[in-house]
């Protein structure tokens, strides 16, 4: 069942118009996230779900009911920032419990509720302490804990993580994700950050300039991305990008003119893109070392090796980046030609608007 | 060695500007006010020194104790008034409405009118023939005839504490405004967002927040307030029969207008007693909420 419906939502700052009129539907229980580059509105249409964003155009419905209207606390949400907003001069006991001393509830129902969050947050030991005596990792618990006691239909998480070091982040990232299944709650999931997109969402919402650019599931996009954009986001290396020409498309096959590096031909059934400038593009994993179905010669500039990957960094001679992504540690080095290749099925096609071809 | 000795010298030599300016300006004349307060100093050529008749006779007569209570009366009612309309003032100035920074700015004149101006408008103003206070009040028909508000003691010393309200509200209000901004607005969002109201977020989280710009400003406002001099000076003087009379203006009456020099001076090293605990409590509270910010 839907609980969440955004419908032709709009947000302007006076002329500037951030959302774009945007359709979503989310499903009770789901871990959506919303991705996107700085800018692209994704934390205001967060705050716009949250009621701390008046909405300019469209209608928000949460539990079939429209909210557009509705103060924060009668919309059955919970909000966790990104800065953890939590009261310094109170302990986490009072921190957890604020909602519930607003809501005047009775202290041992208080009690309880504040118990079981901190059970469930590990945060027992450090009920009586101050935000400023809590590390990073166990203040952003106790934002969350400020979250749970409110038993909210929807969680709505703003950057969360983006506060820890790398180490930690991974840890919440699995600590979020077992809330998730233990709660079975609905969240909304804001971060800049793909990877953690890719490893919590069920679905994810790629948004760019304050429209969606894709909504699927991670692999989905992965695999799928329906624009240039995506694809590019999506990813880690960024999939390479290698501008063409489409000599011929004949309905089962596009040819793609790639000038030095030769013709790709795509089994494509599109006829709209003959004679188009397009861009292939293959993601840096993909690649394989040595020749293949279509192989390209390279001179890597830099190569990174990881131990579990190596890296070759080297510009192709239309002057792209080319990024190329291997499994271990094989003998390349900077400086010295490698042919590298990938499998056509691998390959991604996008027109002159920068859409997916199929 | 040498070079540390030269380098010692060089750190003198840095020094050496504010070490002779603490001693002209700070040092010598406390000390000399110290030793002076032993004596009998007047207009006469010589003096001698009297131990601690001087002390012995202002503590002694009971007038001194009195004027030392009227000093902390005045001062607690100015300070504390001070504080709440700043307070006031700081919640208004900082709500989100039209003409904000008309506000701001509107709120400023006490603080940018030269301060002797201020108090001789403040002199007109309760002036019982032509003043403006008891022209309205006689208008709307609370008194029946002009009232001299400066020519009794209970009205002249709520007068004077008016006036230093008036002069000293601007800069509390703004201290504290920019206390009150420097609270992440996270805090209230969140706040909202569990469905806490204004005035429950303003006793949760903006008074505790505050707490700090409080006391230091409190204690900043105790020191300056209870120096204030020239604001009773220009409106009564000290009168009527001295019900204004705080210990600054004692010390001048004595030392400046009876040329009791010895006597003046004992009472001002009783003042710089006072407003030196004021600054330990000051400098201790200062301390003290650094060290909690740092937990």
């Amino acid at each position: 069942m839907s609980q969440l419906n955004l419908k032709r939502l709009e947000k302007s700052f006076n002329e500037a118009r951030i959302i774009k009129g945007i359709d979503l539907d989310v499903a009770e229980g789901e871990f959506v996230v919303f991705v996107g580059p700085s800018g692209c509105g994704k934390s205001t249409l967060l705050r716009m779900i949250a009621g701390l964003e008046d909405v300019t155009e469209g209608q928000i419905e949460i539990g079939g009911k429209v909210v557009n209207d509705l103060p924060p606390v009668q919309r059955g949400i919970a909000m966790v920032f990104q800065s953890y907003a939590l009261y310094p001069h109170m302990t986490v006991y009072e921190n957890i419990a604020f909602p519930l001393r607003v809501e005047k509830l009775p202290q041992d129902e208080v009690d309880r509720r504040v118990s079981a969050a901190a059970k469930v947050l590990q945060l027992e030991p450090r009920l009586k302490h101050r935000p400023g005596q809590l590390s990073g990792g166990q203040r952003q618990r106790v934002a969350i804990g400020r979250a749970i006691v409110r038993q909210p239909k929807i969680f709505l998480f703003d950057e969360p993580l983006s506060n820890l070091d790398a180490a930690l982040r991974s840890e919440m990232r699995i600590e979020l994700m077992e809330l998730h299944k233990r709660l079975g709650s609905t969240m909304i999931y804001v971060t800049h950050d793909q990877i953690e997109a890719m490893t919590m969402a069920d679905k994810i919402v790629v948004l760019n300039a304050g429209e969606i650019s894709q909504v699927g599931s991670p692999l989905d996009l992965y695999h799928k991305p329906d624009n240039i954009f995506v694809a590019g986001f999506i990813g880690s290396p960024k999939m390479n990008f290698i501008n063409g020409k489409v000599r011929s498309a004949d309905g089962s096959t596009v040819s793609v003119d790639l000038g030095k590096l030769g013709v790709l031909s795509l089994p494509r059934t599109s006829t709209s893109v003959a004679g188009q400038e397009v861009t292939v593009g293959i993601r840096p994993e993909h690649m394989q070392l040595g020749a293949g179905e279509f192989t390209i010669s390279t001179m890597p500039n830099i190569v990174e090796h990881l131990g579990i990957h190596t890296i070759s960094y080297s510009t192709l001679p239309g002057g792209e980046n080319f990024i190329g992504l291997f499994e271990g540690n094989p003998a390349i080095e900077d400086g010295k030609a490698l042919d590298m290749s990938f499998a056509i099925a691998d390959a991604h096609l996008f027109d002159s608007r920068g859409l997916a071809v199929y | 060695m040498t070079s540390t000795r030269s380098a010692t010298l060089f750190a003198f030599a840095l020094l050496a500007p504010a070490l002779i300016y603490i001693t002209v300006i700070v040092a010598y004349p406390l000390f000399d006010t110290v030793l002076l307060s032993f004596t009998n100093a007047s207009l006469k050529q010589t003096y001698d020194f009297v131990g601690w008749t001087n002390y012995l006779r202002i503590f002694g007569a009971g007038n001194f104790t009195d004027v030392i209570i009227r000093t902390f009366v005045w001062t607690f009612f100015s300070v504390s008034i001070k504080m709440i309309i700043g307070m006031c003032g700081a919640v208004l100035l900082n709500a989100a409405i039209p003409g904000q920074t008309l506000f701001r700015v509107l709120t400023m004149p006490p603080w940018i009118v030269p301060m002797a101006i201020g108090i001789f408008m403040w002199g007109w103003m309760y002036n019982g023939q032509f003043g403006m206070i008891s022209g309205l009040l006689q208008n709307f028909g609370i008194v029946n005839g002009p009232v001299a508000w400066l020519a009794y003691g209970n009205t002249a010393f709520w007068a004077t504490i008016i006036t230093d309200v008036w002069i000293g509200v601007p800069m509390v209000t703004i201290y504290f405004l920019a206390a009150m901004q420097s609270i992440p607005k996270d805090l209230y969002e969140a706040a909202w967002t569990d469905g806490a109201g204004r005035a429950y977020r303003f006793r949760r989280i903006t008074l505790p927040l505050m707490v700090p710009a409080i006391i230091t400003m409190s204690l900043l406002s105790l020191i300056a307030t209870f120096n204030s001099f020239d604001i009773i000076w220009i409106l009564t003087q000290g009168g009527p029969s001295g019900s204004t009379t705080t210990m600054i203006i004692d010390t001048y009456k004595t030392a400046i207008g009876s040329r009791k020099y010895g006597e003046g001076a004992a009472r001002a090293v009783v003042i710089c007693i006072f407003v030196s605990i004021f600054c330990l409590a000051y400098f201790r509270a200062v301390r003290r909420l650094q060290q909690g910010e740092a937990k």
